[in-house]
């Protein structure tokens, strides 16, 4: 079994906000050599480094926007969102749980602080991650996997490391609580201080982390502070990271799809022709609508 | 690499290679950040504005300090205070960039030269001011006489993407209806067209 090395670690780029609610750098696909050819089957990452927010009576959040084309996963690891739809459809997603909602055909939807969370204000911190969706199952129907935190299966390393939460995929023989559509690896790392942890992903996948939490020792080798993003080579499938004091670590794993990419703003296609069919769509109210 | 300019005016205004190495010098392009002016109202406007990158919009305010869109410019839009470009008056309306937008700066220097050695520019310079009346004898015949769903369906074939980049009231100031007015529009439509996940 050969190691997976570092290709490149990318620190947080200037946030900017979506909305007035979510204060995110983008990792995928606005960072060097993070383009969505190079990161397939992930095609966008945004951030929400820890921010404090001061409380508000009205909730900041992004209003209503649609998508089509593949799914979009949001890990919350501070603070609270609420989240509605255009078919009625909403929830809430607290500290430690996933949503993972396939877009697939067309949402529209709108995000914000829930309103308690709001009011009282506070620390917010949330990845929200767009895994693309193989031309067979764009138009599939959209459906939601809320996975609240208690609902996601954890391995238990050794020695006090820590554990892994595996939200999707597996780790050694635990498996992850979500459903998806090509083979996706997707973990938190809750490391002690000292904590050591080894993955292994086939050698083609496009494999990466972010360090959400403290800071961690990749390959025995190469340390990388809070916030900092990790791209590994196509080659070798097992990497280990350390943590150099309490950590946090999102780990993604996935096959790339290997299709033509054709993206404008909230839509993911694979054609300029299916893109110019999202908007009219959406123009037309084809998505639903929503206040 | 060829800019946005460029490619548009070898494909539309038949502009040949040679011809546009003699342009390549009176071309100039400026950026502009977001909320930044092209022009504002007392100025002069010294320029037709070429679109490369981003999104610009052509607009008044009124006695009560209320804006009125007359013109969104996308890519590949031209734009421009037509009256106070030719008739060397004070504009009495405002650009500025909606987005973070690259534009060329086309000024009389340009005009001429780009007339001088090609008869096919002028002719294609020509023809765009004949769009843009056209255009606007549509707009104004919109403005008194159809409905709220009418100008939005118009609106979505003119701008397909705008409703994806600008906020509802934006639209709602282009199309002279109210923001609420729009949403009823684009509740009807979902009616119709919205068959559920």
């Amino acid at each position: 079994m050969a190691t997976k090395k570092i290709e490149i670690v990318v620190p947080p780029r200037e946030p900017h906000f979506v909305g007035d609610g979510f204060r995110v750098h983008n990792f995928i696909p606005s960072a060097y050599r993070l383009d969505m050819k190079k990161m397939d089957p992930f095609i966008l990452m945004d951030y929400n480094s820890k921010f404090h927010f001061t409380p508000s009576d009205k909730p900041r959040g992004v209003g209503v926007h649609p998508h089509r084309g593949f799914e979009t996963v949001t890990i919350a690891y501070k603070g609270k969102v609420a989240h509605h739809d255009s078919s009625g459809g909403g929830g809430i997603i607290g500290e430690g749980d996933v949503q993972w909602m396939t877009a697939a055909s067309g949402v529209l939807h709108k995000e914000y602080h829930e309103e308690n969370f709001s009011k009282e204000g506070g620390d917010f911190q949330m990845v929200q991650l767009w895994v693309n969706l193989p031309a067979k199952d764009k138009m599939t129907k959209p459906k939601y996997q809320s996975i609240s935190n208690a609902q996601i299966n954890r391995f238990t390393l050794p020695d006090n490391g820590g554990e892994i939460e595996v939200i999707a995929g597996s780790y050694q023989d635990v498996k992850g609580a979500a459903s998806t559509f090509t083979p996706i690896h997707l973990q938190n790392a809750r490391l002690n201080k000292g904590g050591k942890a080894a993955f292994n992903f086939p050698a083609n996948y496009t494999t990466a982390l972010l360090v959400i939490e403290g800071s961690i020792k990749v390959n025995g080798e190469e340390n990388v502070p809070t916030d900092n993003f990790v791209s590994f080579e196509n080659e070798g499938e097992e990497f280990t990271i350390e943590a150099l004091e309490d950590a946090v670590v999102l780990v993604l794993s996935g096959e790339p799809i290997n299709e033509p990419i054709a993206a404008q703003g909230p839509f993911v296609m694979n054609t300029e022709g299916e893109i110019t069919q999202a908007i009219n769509d959406y123009n037309m109210g084809r998505f639903g609508y929503l206040e | 690499m060829e800019s946005a300019f460029e490619s548009y005016l070898k494909k539309n205004a038949g502009i040949t290679e040679p011809q546009l190495s003699q342009l390549k010098n009176k071309i100039i392009t400026k950026a502009f950040t977001k909320g930044e002016f092209l022009l504002h109202k007392g100025q002069v406007c010294r320029h037709s504005f070429f679109i490369e990158k981003g999104l610009a919009r052509f607009y008044s305010i009124d006695r009560e300090g209320k804006e009125h869109i007359i013109q969104f410019a996308p890519e590949n839009w031209f734009l421009s205070d037509r009256g106070s470009l030719f008739f060397n008056e004070s504009s009495e309306f405002f650009i500025d960039a909606i987005e973070d937008t690259t534009a060329v700066m086309i000024d009389e220097h340009f005009n001429h030269l780009a007339s001088e050695i090609s008869p096919q520019f002028r002719k294609y310079n020509e023809r765009i001011l004949q769009n843009h009346i056209r255009h606007l004898q549509k707009r104004i015949s919109q403005l008194i006489g159809a409905s709220a769903e009418e100008r939005y369906l118009d609106f979505i074939t003119l701008y397909p993407d705008l409703t994806l980049r600008v906020p509802q009231w934006m639209i709602a100031s282009f199309l002279g209806i109210t923001p609420e007015s729009l949403s009823r529009v684009r509740k009807v439509l979902a009616k119709k067209n919205f068959h559920g996940f």
